[in-house]
């Protein structure tokens, strides 16, 4: 096989795997970071480090688990580059209130907000089992956490948004 | 279960389809970043040396690989394992449903499988094995074995024929690992960059006997 058939084929598999999975790994961003700007720019951060280390990717069945813990590597260095400590919920940046300003609908306005406002630990893990489907083991083993420790988070977390929305 | 069950668990659900919703927040068109080349012929799962040079290397069927390692080892002209570590890193990664954290422990079958009687004996003592597995490294067999370690799951490679001089630490992504020399082969442990691997080396040493 001659370098640019290769180059193709290998392009074309990139693709064929970022199209099945470019908004899975946008969401995961996007809720790590609680930041449609910075979402952006770590999955753009992501695709080329996938891009460059895709051979080392042997069975694309694995590939959402590769891809999401590319996201979350690039997430982490993002913040590690520019030391942002915390997200205040009430001074936003325009594109971090752009995450809470989608589709507006009452009930799910307070639920998106509470997730928002939960910590890392707790939204991290909520976010992999509910929107990613990911099963308590599988996020312990990409959070480097026991099975028990996760449980016990999504077990708080749900309890927090079930309070936050009972209040509200 | 009982009625009130029945109603947490219609509670719990409803929640989780109003979270999933929560979390349905629109994707913005793909903008796929400006990719480099890549030098396909210099691309390996298994970084820098020899590998590079071997573009087929997917495509070679595993017995050609086996005999043109063998061909080259024997050859002497691979003294050291530079690369070793690289390849058990790439092992890991190729197989991460291995890392689990359960309390189920494989049975004494699926054990006997992964170190077949040929290869090693493996005393489990009270170990917790969570997997285990027959798998090739560098063209030879090798039984792959967790246990549950204080910070996560510790991957044991055991490597009846593949000799290194000396202790070899390695670090990886988030884990960090250690081959040592051990008879005629080696063994190799791999935890999280906060386990105490010393221990579990030490009981591992004890646990296993070459028999090849």
């Amino acid at each position: 096989m001659n370098s640019s058939s290769a180059e193709g084929k290998r392009r074309q598999r990139f693709d064929s795997l970022v199209g099945v999975f470019h908004q899975d790994m946008y969401r995961f961003a996007a809720w790590l970071s609680r930041d449609k700007a910075v979402a952006e720019d770590v999955v753009q951060e992501a695709l080329l480090r996938a891009w460059k280390s895709l051979d080392s990717l042997r069975d694309d069945a694995a590939a959402k688990h590769w891809l999401l813990t590319i996201v979350r590597r690039e997430n982490a260095r993002y913040f590690e580059r520019r030391r942002l400590e915390t997200v205040d919920i009430d001074n936003l940046t325009a594109s971090q209130a752009a995450l809470l300003a989608e589709t507006p609908n009452g009930e799910l306005d307070d639920l998106r907000e509470a997730i928002f406002g939960l910590d890392d630990d707790y939204r991290e893990p909520l976010v992999l089992q509910v929107l990613m489907g990911y099963s308590t083991n599988e996020i312990a083993e990409m959070m480097g956490l026991k099975q028990g420790a996760v449980l016990t988070r999504l077990h708080r977390a749900r309890h927090k948004l079930k309070d936050s929305v009972e209040d509200a | 279960m009982t009625g009130e069950d029945d109603k947490d668990f219609e509670q719990y659900q409803a929640l989780d389809l109003k979270i999933a919703k929560a979390l349905q927040i629109d994707v913005p068109e793909l903008r796929m970043p400006e990719l480099p080349s890549v030098d396909t012929a210099n691309v390996s799962a298994l970084p820098a040396r020899k590998r590079s040079m071997k573009p087929l290397w997917f495509a070679v069927a595993a017995t050609v690989v086996l005999a043109t390692s063998i061909s080259l080892r024997t050859s002497g002209l691979f003294q050291s394992y530079d690369s070793l570590p690289d390849e058990i890193l790439a092992h890991l990664d190729h197989e991460p449903y291995a890392l689990r954290v359960t309390d189920v422990a494989v049975s004494d079958e699926r054990l006997a499988r992964a170190v077949p009687a040929s290869l090693a004996v493996y005393d489990r003592g009270d170990a917790l094995i969570t997997y285990a597995q027959p798998c090739v490294i560098n063209g030879k067999d090798v039984p792959h074995l967790v246990i549950q370690g204080e910070h996560g799951p510790v991957t044991i490679l055991l490597m009846p024929s593949e000799r290194v001089a000396e202790t070899t630490p390695f670090d990886g992504d988030s884990v960090k690992g250690v081959i040592l020399p051990f008879g005629k082969g080696s063994i190799a442990i791999i935890g999280d960059r906060e386990e105490l691997l010393e221990p579990i080396q030490k009981n591992v040493l004890n646990s296993v006997t070459w028999t090849t």
